[in-house]
């Protein structure tokens, strides 16, 4: 009704600067084009500039190209696994073991690069992603088909893909030295520059992944169905959907992300020890959860965990050359992070969605089916 | 008619199926045509759903057959049940409240391309929901459309999948009454494009509105099915009921003590409004109605798990403002849930540590540790008192009968002291010894001077154990029936909305 109001009147002068008509009739206009979902975003986008203005004032030469490639290269690991991530947590599950899948294949590939340095660079990350595939699958599984809840099954997994490392590793380390040289400098080269800032491969490869599969979210049938199955798991059993494959395939992508991600961390790094990327899960959840995908699944974009993955990065590695923060401290703000992200949404979001819901959706709703029936 | 010249859509024959030793479906048979709508009658636990989930292919039946265009068919799952246009839509609709209008219209469609081509998907939804004269913004997300809004999606969602046979069942519990002509129109042009329709519902006037073929099931059974013309609101519910009362125990008279807690104009929001009532001591009140009365709200509302808006309550004369459980516990009133699994019992524990729990601060030494022998005697207690089947009181809860769960959830409030114990279907689930049981627990405590709440969905149990029934339908009293005056055909048109003559 007042949708229909406001089309005929909207027009007509205001006598006072907005007047709660117009008001009302901008906040309508805001309506039509975002859902809150994309405010979030953008909101989240006006907080990293916040944040990145602040630093700017606070350390000396932080407006820099080194600032942003240093932060870029660390972004571009976790937006890797965040991605991953997010195709589980979509469909009201969650991945702990991403972590270890780092660590694994980074650790397995080293040491096969290591002995055979004449490896073709493909084959190498082929073999990342089909290791973190094999272990995604089994975490698949065991959620989908074996009804094991997520939390346990990945915390296990988590446990079990690390303690398997240190094992059969004998404690010994990958060493950057023994590496061939195109593994070594390819986290320095230089796809292109603008201005100051380089693009470098890895940056220029977890933005691709991030658009795929944010295209995959928008544009497949899988992706529709992730977002339904987290939705409202027991209608999507009622409207047939196969729930059990779609949440495995999540996983084995979600790990063939992370073995991605765990070949990225070997050519950053090139020294890789049995801990490497431990402890990955935490920045990796935050990253996803402060990007406003819902930890209770059905909602969330990969832009957005894009955004949370630069921000609590970009925050962190700030810290940490601000105040020269330990690493446990680290550890605090990020849960800190997750903690106000949840909070947020629970309470900001679903304010939102009341309000998007109220004087758009039903509003129009019923009034266009009242004059349907007339 | 004359589309019921026409041949069934889908026939059942001698459908069977059973649950361990109970018939949910005894032989039955239904005949959908096209273009007719199939109203199906029954109380609670007539069979109706358990029919739905044949036919929906979520159960298997252990005998009989379904007929498709007259081939024998077997629905196995959901999908499949889709793939022979079999679609059902619920009381309370599955929609994907994250997913738009349109996405959720097209949820269940597996040849859409391997690309989704957004601007196609909600221009086709738009057509699907032009077809049924409904104007939708099929590009919101569905999260906040009314429930009504919701039913049109689903609908919608059906006729996207080349729906023949249309189950709805209750569709109109939860809709306003503005909502439900909505649905009812919508409902007579799938009609006329000749789809079937099995439409359940417990309100009578709607049945008699819409429906073109009248079925009734008892107790697993087909008992009736005519032409709506044949039937009239007395003989459906005659055919409803009937049946038999002589297992029940009935109450004893005991002398009506004071006035134990008086209600007046009891309100909550959109659950249930204006309730006066009345409960003395040595008294049992009963509470009759169909899902969705509301009944176990005012439980819960007097326990003080989700306190009303308004209203007056009165407790021995003095006014009082029931706000959570712990305040309802002080001033002597207990609730024994209904659901024994979820929220009454904790099953792994043993059954003494069940009792105590509400009561476990009086259990406590000076250092706050739990006295496990005194918890242990009055469990012993209660084992006697009320005879609780098990080898002893530190059996686990879980392992019981149903029986003997319900007993441990009794002792458990019993143990609290209660002035006013608040029953909600303390006989659903148990077998016929136990239940017998229960009503002479109930009948003891009555003559001990508590007040007693019976909720229950079990016509024949109100009417043998209340001194007053009161009936409610959808949040509201539809009127108090003293003993005397009562019987199953008054109580349970009261129950269906019919006004009295």
């Amino acid at each position: 009704m007042i949708i229909g109001e406001f089309t005929n009147y909207h027009l007509l002068p205001c006598p006072k600067p907005l007047c709660s008509f117009h008001r009302l009739f901008a906040m309508n206009a805001i309506k039509r084009y975002f859902r809150p979902e994309q405010i979030r975003e953008l909101s989240l986008v006006v907080l990293i500039v916040l944040i990145v203005l602040l630093f700017s004032t606070q350390i000396e030469g932080y407006l820099s190209g080194r600032t942003f490639n240093r932060i870029a290269t660390s972004v571009a690991i976790i937006a890797v696994v965040a991605v991953g991530q997010t195709l589980v947590v979509l469909t009201r599950n969650i991945d702990l073991s991403v972590g270890s899948i780092v660590g694994f294949t980074a650790y397995v590939v080293g040491t096969q690069i290591a002995s055979h340095n004449d490896m073709l660079p493909l084959l190498a990350v082929l073999m990342a992603i089909g290791l973190g595939a094999a272990l995604g699958l089994i975490n698949g599984l065991l959620v989908a088909y074996g009804r094991v809840p997520a939390i346990i099954t990945t915390l296990g997994s988590l446990a079990i893909y690390r303690a398997i490392l240190v094992e059969s590793s004998g404690a010994k380390s990958v060493i950057t030295n023994t590496l061939p040289t195109w593994l070594i400098e390819l986290p320095q080269q230089n796809l292109f520059s603008i201005g100051a800032i380089n693009i470098r491969p890895m940056v220029a490869l977890a933005l691709l992944i991030v658009v795929i599969f944010q295209l995959v979210l928008v544009y497949l049938p899988f992706g529709r169905r992730l977002y339904a199955i987290g939705s409202n798991p027991e209608a999507a059993r009622v409207a047939g959907l196969p729930a059990q494959r779609i949440v495995a395939s999540a996983y084995v992508l979600c790990g063939a992300l992370a073995g991605l991600a765990g070949f990225m961390f070997l050519a950053r790094f090139g020294n890789i020890t049995v801990v490497a990327a431990q402890g990955l899960e935490l920045q990796v959840v935050a990253a996803v959860v402060v990007g406003g995908v819902n930890i209770f699944g059905g909602s969330g974009t990969m832009v957005g965990a894009l955004l949370g993955a630069v921000m609590i990065d970009t925050l962190e590695q700030s810290l940490i050359r601000w105040l020269q923060i330990s690493e446990f401290w680290r550890d605090a703000l990020l849960g800190l992070l997750i903690l106000l992200a949840v909070a947020s949404d629970a309470v900001i979001l679903n304010r939102l969605r009341a309000l998007w819901a109220r004087s758009e959706l039903t509003v129009r709703t019923e009034d266009k089916i009242d004059q349907a029936s007339v | 008619m004359e589309t019921t010249q026409k041949p069934p859509i889908l026939e059942m024959r001698h459908i069977a199926k059973r649950f361990d030793t109970t018939h949910a479906l005894d032989d039955v048979a239904l005949a959908l045509y096209p273009g007719e709508i199939h109203a199906l009658l029954g109380e609670n636990g007539a069979g109706k759903s358990t029919l739905i989930k044949i036919m929906t292919g979520i159960y298997q039946p252990d005998q009989g057959e379904i007929l498709l265009d007259g081939k024998p068919i077997r629905i196995r799952n959901s999908v499949e049940a889709q793939a022979h246009g079999i679609a059902a839509i619920y009381q309370e609709p599955m929609i994907f409240p994250d997913l738009t209008v349109a996405e959720n219209i097209f949820i269940s469609h597996r040849n859409r391309g391997s690309l989704l081509n957004w601007g196609k998907l909600y221009h086709d939804a738009d057509a699907i929901l032009a077809q049924l004269d409904v104007k939708l913004d099929v590009r919101m997300p569905a999260r906040g459309l009314t429930l009504g809004a919701q039913q049109i999606v689903e609908i919608a969602k059906a006729i996207s999948l080349r729906v023949r046979v249309l189950i709805m069942d209750e569709p109109t519990a939860a809709l306003s009454a503005h909502e439900v002509r909505q649905l009812f129109k919508l409902t007579a042009t799938l009609r006329s494009q000749g789809v079937a329709i099995l439409f359940i519902s417990h309100r009578m006037e709607e049945v008699f509105e819409i429906a073109d073929r009248v079925t009734v099931f008892r107790d697993g059974k087909l008992i009736s099915s005519k032409p709506r013309q044949e039937v009239t609101t007395e003989s459906a519910i005659r055919d409803m009921v009937g049946r038999q009362m002589d297992e029940f125990f009935a109450k004893s008279q005991v002398e009506r003590g004071d006035l134990l807690i008086a209600v007046r104009q009891l309100h909550k929001e959109n659950v249930f409004t204006n309730l006066n009532f009345d409960v003395h001591r040595g008294e049992v009140l009963g509470f009759a109605g169909l899902v969705g009365a509301r009944r176990t709200d005012v439980g819960l509302a007097l326990f003080g798990v989700e306190p009303a808006d308004s209203g007056d309550i009165q407790l021995q004369g003095k006014t009082v403002k029931i706000r959570a459980p712990e305040q309802a516990l002080k001033l002597g009133i207990a609730y024994v849930t209904e659901d024994r699994r979820q929220l009454g019992l904790t099953m792994p524990m043993s059954i003494a540590t069940n009792i105590s729990l509400p009561m476990l601060r009086e259990y406590l030494t000076a250092l706050g540790l739990i006295k496990r022998e005194a918890e242990a005697a009055t469990a012993e207690q209660y084992r006697q008192r009320l005879s609780i089947r098990a080898a002893s009181v530190q059996a686990e809860v879980g392992k019981l009968s149903g029986g003997n769960q319900q007993k441990t959830m009794l002792s458990k409030w019993l143990n609290t002291r209660p002035q006013l114990l608040i029953l909600d279907e303390p006989t659903r689930g148990i077998d016929v010894g136990a239940k017998a049981e229960v009503h002479h627990i109930i009948n003891d405590l009555a003559a001990q001077g508590l007040g007693i709440i019976l909720i229950s969905s079990d016509l024949p149990e109100v009417l043998a154990m209340s001194d007053r029934i009161l009936v409610m339908r959808e949040g509201r009293q539809m009127g108090t029936f003293s003993r005397a005056e009562a019987n199953q055909e008054k109580i349970l048109t009261a129950m269906m909305g019919q006004e009295r003559e």
